[in-house]
């Protein structure tokens, strides 16, 4: 058990465990942040994927060593009241179903438009290839990733 | 008009306000406990403050019964829909009907919900009149408030605790149609927010004051009983603190999930299975047994006329057989429970479609009664019937138990997701259609051969209703045809099967729409002209317990044909293709596919589906209902579960290749709301995805 510093959601953590635990169990068991979800622990579905320094990145395949030093962002830190475009997309075009791989998406649809603002259809097949939604939301998933367009600094 | 009084009771006490519990006198379905018509399942509570308390006695799994119920009670009450608290309930002798499947959480509430509402609307407006010392008449209500002559004006909170005093109306009028102003709206879903900031609570989110993980290793082959272990290995993984035994293998109970998981991978090794009977079942196998049960005896599901002298009067017949692989149900959440067991108590958190069994089930595992286990239920993520199953939060159960208590949670990964899941079987199909001398069909036959789910969900009792629970989907056969045998031939497989959103409607339907294009080709007919011809001038039908309007298939049919732009020139190589049918007598669907196949590769291109479930409550919801029906029934055209040496072969995503983003196709949804009590919309929608891609794909390669 070593300790570790973390920066999530813009607040530096300090979480003793193994340096080997995945990044999402830190966040769900350590740090009670259970809005990234399990699905796979494979890196297959996307449920867990958080920001890595911007990036879209699957918690369940980092390490707890591996993600020290970068900036975190979880979908609780993407904004608390669901003010962020791509949260107010998904609500305006009721997006949900069961909800569950919803988080991991949306993070998925915010980092796609941070770096591609207007995203053509085979930028968001190609965001979305490695994404499951059982309930099959992916029509809503694409209007609601059109909507919010343009909409993310 | 007594009978009134029986389903509304208040339940209220001094201070509280207004509170109703209802009777939902709901029809017995196939996914319904028989005891729900006779148990109050339902509460709304006036609070003094003015806001508005519903309880709801289903589980939201994304059908979004949270939402379109609360509205039902809303509209006939007049309420501030922004001013309503939905709760979920818990299961108990409140709430003994619980049990959320089959498409019929809104079918089955309808009535009762309208009328509590309209009832606690009476009764709040009796105590404006009483109070304002005015005739009734002169009163009514709007956005939670009671509006009298004079500008008098009342908010419902203000009048609660007057209303609770009145004796509940024996009679109250329901809203016309033509003035509802929540029903019918397409109101988001009431958990929305929740979701998108991540705050929404499942059952893997549960985190109670101490709580410890656990996961069971298992044996791999269904039925299979573990002899020897040594745990030495598992107790040596840091935050490991114990391995139990339980009934259904062994517990690795550690500070972590992933300490949990991690000890889990050591304890494997080193245990010793009997696997049993079932250690040398494979696919091949049991295809094969299945294929010998297409010729083989059956029972009978429908006979209609002689069928025997019907082929062999018969100018020519045509024959295809048609197979459907087994299928996993592979929610995004896998399945988990969190268990806290005293000695005279116990306490679950579980997303389940069965509170009510779950908490009987717990019981008898522990050995106390139902009332002493509490089960509270988070949302789920996802169900399609995997979690109308019991098995996982019994377990937990007796996980706690044997760890001294918890809480304890239970995780089940993905593999033990994918391996130990209650299948929906493969099924094989023969059919035979015979044609007359002009081209009339003239007699129609439909083998299933597979496992039975229904014993398999009765303990490996044969239910007198197997054959005709089976061929759900092929007996209720719309086309009016003379002579008609629909049968089903069990095959013994050893796996554990369950509900599969769709259930056996899914092959049998595929089968069946997709014969009905082989003999349109045969016949050189249009498809739709086929159908329209075969379903002529039908009004109602009966097929067994069910009774379908036939009238509202055609109208679906010609709905679905006309938007999609049936018979117009489709590119080289893409085609269309349609499906209809009309599920459980109660949802009538039709949709029509756009396909293509380039370089063997299957595409969707567009999907339109018509769908009349009566009144549309919602049709937002209605429509993601549709779309998702869909790509849960496109997804099985790609995936399989297939076994070898008793054990399910694929593990995961990566070996069962769900739709994705990039193939999933434009869905256009028609709902065709009629003034029809609503009927259900979860499973309608599937049976239809795969035949009328098929049929596109027949079109398009011909």
């Amino acid at each position: 058990m070593t300790s570790f510093k973390l920066t999530i959601n813009g607040r530096a953590r300090t979480v003793i465990a193994d340096g080997e635990t995945p990044l999402l169990w830190i966040l769900r068991d350590s740090l009670g942040l259970t809005g990234t979800k399990y699905g796979c622990g494979h890196g297959v579905c996307g449920a867990c994927t958080v920001h890595l320094d911007g990036e879209p990145t699957r918690s369940c395949q980092v390490t707890l060593r591996a993600a020290e030093g970068h900036a975190i962002t979880t979908i609780e830190g993407l904004s608390a009241d669901g003010s962020h475009p791509v949260q107010r997309a998904w609500l305006e075009e009721d997006v949900a179903q069961c909800g569950y791989c919803q988080p991991g998406m949306i993070m998925t649809a915010a980092a796609l438009l941070h770096q591609k603002p207007l995203p053509t259809e085979e930028d968001l097949q190609e965001a979305f290839a490695d994404h499951v939604c059982r309930c099959g939301t992916y029509g809503r998933i694409r209007k609601a990733v059109k909507r919010a367009a343009g909409g993310v600094r | 008009m007594t009978r009134r009084r029986e389903f509304l009771k208040i339940l209220g006490t001094a201070g509280t306000g207004l509170v109703l519990g209802l009777r939902l006198a709901a029809k017995p379905s196939r996914a319904a406990d028989p005891k729900e018509a006779f148990r109050p399942n339902a509460t709304l509570a006036v609070r003094p403050d003015g806001t508005v308390k519903i309880t709801v006695g289903k589980v939201e799994m994304g059908q979004g019964v949270r939402t379109a119920l609360p509205m039902v009670v809303a509209e006939e009450m007049d309420l501030d829909w922004s001013r309503v608290d939905i709760l979920t309930a818990q299961p108990g002798p409140d709430f003994m009907g619980m049990s959320t499947g089959g498409s019929t959480s809104v079918s089955s509430t309808w009535l009762p919900l309208r009328r509590a509402g309209a009832a606690a609307r009476d009764m709040l407006k009796q105590a404006a009149a009483s109070q304002w010392r005015v005739p009734l008449e002169q009163c009514r209500t709007e956005q939670g408030f009671v509006l009298g002559p004079g500008g008098k004006k009342a908010g419902f909170g203000s009048l609660a605790e007057a209303a609770s005093k009145l004796p509940v109306p024996a009679k109250v009028t329901l809203k016309a149609p033509g003035d509802f102003r929540l029903l019918g709206q397409r109101l988001p879903r009431v958990d929305g927010l929740d979701i998108v900031t991540g705050r929404a609570v499942y059952g893997l989110d549960v985190r109670r004051p101490g709580q410890r993980y656990a996961t069971v290793l298992r044996c791999a082959v269904s039925g299979g009983q573990l002899r020897s272990w040594d745990q030495a290995k598992a107790l040596a993984v840091a935050g490991v603190q114990a391995v139990v035994k339980v009934p259904t293998g062994l517990a690795v109970i550690a500070d972590s999930t992933w300490a949990a998981l991690k000890g889990r991978e050591a304890l494997a090794g080193s245990a010793s299975w009997d696997e049993g009977m079932a250690r040398d079942f494979d696919s091949q196998s049991l295809e094969s047994s299945m294929r010998q049960a297409l010729a083989g005896p059956a029972d009978p599901a429908r006979t209609v006329g002689d069928v025997d002298q019907a082929f062999k009067v018969a100018a020519r017949s045509l024959e295809a057989d048609y197979a459907f692989p087994s299928q996993a149900h592979a929610t995004l959440e896998p399945m988990n429970a969190t268990a806290s067991v005293g000695r005279a108590d116990a306490e679950l958190w579980c997303g389940s479609q069965s509170p009510n069994r779950v908490q009987e089930r717990a019981a008898a595992a522990l050995g106390l009664e139902p009332d002493q286990v509490q089960v509270t239920l988070p949302l789920l993520g996802g169900g399609f019937g995997r979690r109308l199953g019991t098995d996982f939060s019994t377990e937990a159960a007796q996980v706690a138990r044997a760890a001294g208590g918890g809480p304890i949670q239970v995780i089940w990964d993905r593999t033990d997701d994918f391996t130990q899941d209650l299948y929906h079987p493969p099924t094989l199909h023969h059919l035979r259609a015979g044609l007359g001398a002009t081209g009339q069909l003239t007699a129609w036959s439909h083998r299933i051969a597979g496992p039975a789910v229904l014993r398999s969900w009765s303990g490996g009792k044969k239910n007198p209703a197997q054959a005709s629970v089976e061929a759900n989907g092929a007996l209720d056969i719309p086309y009016d045809i003379p002579a008609i045998r629909v049968d089903f031939a069990e095959v013994p497989a050893p796996m554990t099967l369950g509900w599969w959103r769709g259930i056996q409607i899914v092959p049998n339907v595929f089968a069946r729409e997709c014969f009905l294009d082989e003999i349109a080709h045969a016949l050189g007919t249009d498809p739709l002209q086929l159908r329209l011809r075969l379903l002529g001038q039908q009004g109602k039908v009966k097929f067994g317990r069910d009774e379908a309007d036939l009238r509202r298939l055609k109208r679906v049919l010609e709905v679905a044909a006309e938007k999609a732009g049936w018979g117009r020139t489709m590119p080289r190589g893409h085609g269309m293709g349609l499906a209809c049918h009309a599920y459980d007598g109660r949802t009538y669907g039709a949709a029509v596919a756009e396909a293509s196949v380039a370089e063997g590769r299957l595409r969707v291109h567009r999907i339109t589906c018509a769908l009349d479930c009566g009144f549309a409550v919602n049709p937002s919801g209605l429509e993601a209902q549709v779309e998702g029906g869909l790509a849960f029934g496109l997804s099985a055209l790609w995936t399989r579960i297939t076994w070898e040496k008793g054990r399910a072969v694929q593990t995961g995503f990566q070996d069962f290749p769900l739709l994705r983003l990039p193939d999933m196709p434009e869905v256009r949804v028609h709902i065709i709301s009629s003034s029809e009590a609503p009927s259900g919309a979860g499973e309608p929608p599937v049976p239809l995805a795969i035949p009328s891609v098929l049929n596109a794909v027949f079109a398009a390669t011909l």
